[in-house]
């Protein structure tokens, strides 16, 4: 068995090479990586507010303080400003009665806004904090994109890349074959999943090290590989019963849209933004989603229900994977 | 070898396909199965090769029933040869080979290289992959799959299927060879010559009911008209003469200057079968 075992992981390894999966899979390794270090990171470090500032010619006005601000020449040129960087605030000066000019965001933004360009204006510092923890923004960006994309990845990428290799089997007619090998049925199953798991678990793996880095990585990388085990073994066997069930390669298009929009959308609209949906709930992959974000913010693990609910729920997937592996055997070439 | 007592099988509730089949195969024969599209030719050896389960009646293959012996022992001994060639199509004939052996235990498997000499298999294209092959050539990699186990009882769907005339020749020598050496083989087919030289006995199925089972020779012989056809020259002119077998014992009757051939007017396996079932086999 452990012979057949082998040969059967060798050829769903080669399966997978001659697929491009890895390529793909070290290609999205690489979009992510940039994306994440060259592009998320740094277009959600939010600057500071340009403020503009008009100092009419009979106002006096510290010298000193002109370095933090950009000062312009008229009041027509804060408006010029401005529409330009509609984030800004002007300030028109004068020492009796200063006036703030911005394009309405919303009343507690703006008054932020106003109460930065009043800080720079007065050459005020604001007090060192006490630090109570240390998830930076940047980390905190960097943990919050690394999880949804490594969510996305095994979702929906993972269960494309096992429909492809069993579409290709179906479509050699191999799997007839197997119906007839003297090696029990599962071990066909088995073998996929081992090869998907390492694969995943490989990924998370760099994943996790170049975007969240040494050594907030190596901390929270052994609950980010259970979870990645998790939802790649219940991605994996999903993708294979679709697979096995459905005839072709369009109507699994369909599926996979299906995945896409209600499986990824709902679950990142639930866990990302303040709209609160009771239903959520209900939803497993809201769950899965949910174990992987605590596993990278190291918030405190998943109750024991969770781990018995996925574990169930990846034995009972993989009886119902195994039946229709039997039936199709048994059909016509 | 295969005993089937009473077979009866449904795809679902009221869709019965085979209808209490009675037939045994004897250890080394070569038994023909033959049966136009859809007479239940595929679910019969999809029962005998241990693929559906959920039939009625007694099916028992190496004196075991087959409800009791699907083990991996039991896939072991059998040999399959499907209608199409199933390859991996990335791999080459050889990493196939070695792929599927490895299922079984290593004293029991031949050798790939001598056995796709044996099939005549072209050497320069051992290490390419299955999708560079010709038709022919999948075949032969398919028979050298179904061959690789040395299994003891061998089913072939179609083996000439995809092969020129040489290569049906070879297939049909391999099969004999396989005969000879002990090997009994279940053969489904359309092709009634392979049927006719191949088999000792024929079973032919038609809506799921075996019409007739027998030797190619006695079910001929059974319906047999006993006359020949005599081609022959008179003054010159080329004629064409049906005379009962019996008269040949007798001076000839008509008038010639030369005999030019002598017929048989025995019919065909194919006339026999469309006499059987009412159908062709295409």
């Amino acid at each position: 068995m452990q012979k057949s075992l082998h040969s059967l992981i060798k050829k769903d390894f080669q399966m997978m090479i001659s697929g491009k999966f890895f390529l793909l899979a070290l290609g999205s390794l690489l979009l992510y990586t940039l994306f994440i270090n060259f592009g998320y990171v740094n277009f959600m470090r939010m600057p500071g507010y340009g403020i503009y500032l008009y100092v009419p010619p009979e106002e006096s006005f510290p010298e000193q303080l002109r370095e933090k601000v950009v000062v312009v020449q008229s009041e027509q040129e804060i408006y010029e400003c401005l529409s330009k960087d509609t984030n800004g605030v002007g300030i028109l000066y004068s020492e009796s009665a200063t006036k703030y000019i911005l394009y309405y965001g919303s009343d507690t933004l703006d008054n932020h806004r106003i109460a930065y360009a009043q800080s720079m204006l007065e050459g005020k510092r604001f007090e060192t904090p006490i630090v109570v923890g240390k998830n930076t923004d940047e980390m905190k960006q960097r943990k919050e994109m690394s999880c949804e994309l490594l969510f996305i990845e095994i979702v929906a990428v993972g269960f494309l890349g096992i429909a492809s290799i069993l579409f290709k089997e179906k479509q050699m007619g191999v799997m007839r074959v197997y119906g007839i090998m003297p090696a029990p049925k599962a071990l066909f199953i088995i073998s996929k999943l081992i090869v998907f798991l390492v694969s995943d678990l490989v990924f998370a793996a760099l994943l996790t090290l170049l975007n969240v880095k040494y050594p907030d990585a190596t901390h929270i990388l052994p609950r980010v590989l259970l979870q990645t085990g998790i939802l790649s073994l219940i991605m994996v066997l999903v993708g294979m019963g679709c697979s096995l069930l459905i005839n072709d390669f369009k109507q699994f298009s369909l599926a996979y849209l299906v995945v896409a929009l209600f499986i990824s959308a709902p679950v990142f609209f639930s866990a990302n933004t303040s709209v609160q949906n009771n239903w959520i709930l209900w939803h497993p992959f809201y769950h899965l989603y949910m174990g992987m974000k605590n596993a990278f913010f190291d918030f405190p693990s998943e109750g024991i229900a969770y781990f018995l609910l996925c574990f169930g729920g990846i034995f009972l997937l993989f009886v119902l994977v195994k039946a229709a592996f039997i039936q199709e055997f048994s059909k016509e070439g | 070898m295969i005993e089937v007592k009473n077979l009866v099988f449904s795809y679902g509730k009221d869709k019965e396909v085979l209808h209490s089949l009675d037939f045994k195969v004897e250890q080394g024969e070569i038994f023909g199965f033959l049966g136009p599209n859809g007479s239940g030719k595929s679910t019969t050896q999809k029962i005998l090769t241990g693929i559906l389960k959920e039939y009625k009646g007694k099916v028992k293959i190496f004196n075991q029933d087959m409800v009791n012996s699907q083990t991996s022992f039991f896939f072991q001994k059998i040999g399959v040869l499907f209608e199409f060639p199933y390859l991996y199509n990335n791999l080459s004939v050889l990493d196939n080979l070695n792929y599927f052996s490895s299922f079984y235990p290593e004293k029991q498997l031949r050798n790939p290289i001598e056995l796709l000499e044996k099939l005549e298999f072209k050497t320069d294209f051992l290490k390419k992959p299955v999708s560079s092959y010709s038709k022919g050539m999948r075949q032969r990699a398919s028979m050298a799959r179904a061959l690789i186990s040395n299994p003891q009882l061998l089913f072939l769907d179609e083996p000439t299927s995809g092969l020129d005339p040489s290569g049906a020749v070879l297939f049909r020598k391999i099969i004999e060879e396989e005969k000879r050496k002990g090997t009994t083989v279940f053969l489904t087919t359309h092709n009634m010559v392979d049927a006719d030289l191949l088999c000792d006995r024929v079973a032919f199925i038609s809506n799921g009911n075996i019409v007739a089972l027998d030797t190619p020779k006695n079910l001929k012989e059974k319906n047999s008209s006993h006359q020949v056809l005599i081609e022959y020259v008179y003054k010159g002119e080329r004629k064409t003469e049906i005379v009962e077998a019996d008269e040949l014992k007798k001076n000839m009757m008509f008038a010639q200057d030369e005999i030019i051939s002598i017929h048989s007017k025995e019919p065909t396996l194919e006339d026999m079968f469309i006499k059987y079932t009412g159908r062709r086999l295409d």
